[in-house]
């Protein structure tokens, strides 16, 4: 009884289905083709030129005399700002009192700090001047400092980051720009045209496109994505329900 | 489309997951109460020399809190060890007791009951990178089963994990059809996605074809035309 009634039902439903499937591919199928295609890319890449660090290098830390460390109440004597964590941090060589007022869960959150020099107890700012030396300190390429700007965020290179930022330009050929966060001199990261080719690809697949809704966010929780997400999985639904027919009517015989 | 299909369904299946759920709450910052606290400098008795002093191979010296108490963390050459600020006795490793408390202190819902509680030293879990090791485990009894992981050496917490986390991972490995190492390179993701890009031209040839009614039927006639044609030569 059961398997009579099966087909009768399932023939009216797809029928739905398939003109559901003919509609939806019209739809669909640009940004399919996009996911296929950034897919492909992602899968072929090189994955090392992606990160955009060839002309990174690591900092070189030097010995601390730790007899000419201030005492920290002394130097908590000039702070207002309250300060929930202190760490002993070295900058161009040189030891520093990072003083944490604000931290967020992830260091790209945002934050705020001060340093201040565990020598001799001054403030120090990281001005324009500063970033670049410590631009220069993570640099190994052949080029020169050609910028150094203040960057807001949203930092089109950095887009997850939410802190100010030095933006160091160096004049090489893939030109290399080094972040530096304005408050702690922290090293952001390092991004480069390579890197930059990669991020489009990102942008495309995730539909992180700048024109629509709030711009590119540099994630993959946006609106247009969710939406067309969801049509193509009701799409890709239909199709595998049109394919089980065809299976079931025998259509996929070998030699046929 | 036989070979491909299912792939591309687990794609859109997987893809969907994964943009609809808010990438914030999957790595479960919504799980972490946010407590400022101020260090009491008046606490701190045990000078950042005399810690240089006692121990010569520190690195990375951080002065921090433990719930209430001011301590010192740092890298004695490849351990973290932590001190108290205000005598300067070691305090790491953590016993349970006190991983349990970081935990309850930093989770939002401080009523849940903690179920479970184990100290990893090896073998971590998929969800923890061994780099974290050792750690508590500290599993709640709550909404989609929350794990915190208290570093053992540093008392911080440094992983937290939920039920929709765990599928997330899952999803990311079936994404890119990695199931172990869930890296994006590997052959059978190239395979598969050459074949669908095939299998999606020859839908948008058929998509053309069965949507376009008004060029097929131009066609028709068309091709009547030539045959009333070729008709009238024969004639």
């Amino acid at each position: 009884m059961k398997k009579r009634n099966i087909p009768k039902l399932s023939f009216i439903k797809l029928s739905t289905v398939k003109k559901l499937h003919k509609w939806l591919s019209l739809f669909v199928f640009i940004q399919l083709f996009i996911w296929l295609g950034t897919g492909l890319f992602f899968n072929l890449m090189d994955h090392d030129k992606a990160r955009g660090n060839q002309n990174k290098k690591a900092i070189v830390f030097q010995e601390v005399e730790h007899k000419r460390l201030l005492n920290l109440d002394l130097i908590m004597n000039n702070i207002s700002k309250p300060v929930t964590e202190v760490a002993l941090i070295q900058r161009l060589g040189k030891p520093y009192y990072l003083l944490t007022h604000e931290k967020g869960l992830y260091s790209h959150f945002k934050s705020d700090y001060s340093l201040v020099d565990a020598y001799v107890g001054d403030e120090f700012i990281i001005d324009d001047g500063v970033a670049s030396k410590l631009a220069q300190a993570s640099y190994k390429g052949k080029g020169e400092v050609s910028a150094v700007v203040k960057v807001k965020p949203p930092i089109k290179d950095m887009l997850k980051e939410r802190n100010i930022a030095w933006q160091v330009n160096f004049s090489d050929n893939l030109n290399t720009s080094v972040y530096i966060d304005a408050s702690s001199g922290r090293l952001i990261g390092h991004s480069n045209d390579d890197k930059r080719f990669v991020d489009l690809f990102f942008m495309l697949h995730f539909m992180d496109y700048p024109f629509l809704g709030k711009g590119s966010l540099g994630g993959f929780n946006n609106g247009q994505i969710i939406f067309f997400a969801l049509l193509t999985l009701v799409f890709c639904l239909t199709g595998f329900i049109w394919v089980i027919e065809l299976l079931r009517k025998g259509r996929y015989r070998l030699g046929s | 489309m036989l070979f491909v299909g299912v792939q591309l369904l687990v794609w859109s299946i997987t893809g969907s997951y994964m943009v609809v759920m808010d990438i914030h709450y999957i790595h479960g910052d919504s799980l972490i109460a946010t407590k400022k606290k101020i260090i009491d400098f008046d606490d701190v008795k045990y000078s950042l020399s005399q810690l240089m002093e006692d121990h010569s191979a520190a690195a990375d010296v951080e002065l921090g809190l433990l719930l209430n108490q001011t301590v010192y963390r740092f890298n004695n050459g490849d351990q973290n060890v932590m001190l108290s600020a205000y005598g300067g006795r070691q305090i790491s490793p953590i016993d349970e007791k006190l991983a349990i408390s970081i935990a309850q202190n930093m989770y939002t819902n401080n009523k849940a009951v903690v179920t479970r509680v184990q100290l990893i030293t090896d073998n971590p879990p998929r969800e923890l990178s061994g780099r974290h090791l050792p750690a508590w485990r500290i599993d709640f009894d709550d909404f989609a089963s929350p794990s915190f992981y208290i570093s053992a050496n540093s008392g911080q917490l440094v992983t937290k994990r939920h039920s929709y986390w765990r599928i997330f991972d899952w999803m990311f490995a079936f994404h890119v059809m990695d199931y172990i190492d869930e890296e994006a390179d590997n052959k059978l993701l190239l395979v598969f996605t050459f074949l669908a890009f095939i299998a999606s031209i020859c839908g948008l040839v058929l998509t053309y074809f069965r949507l376009m009614p008004q060029k097929n039927k131009r066609n028709r006639n068309l091709d009547d035309k030539l045959n009333k044609g070729i008709a009238n030569e024969k004639a």
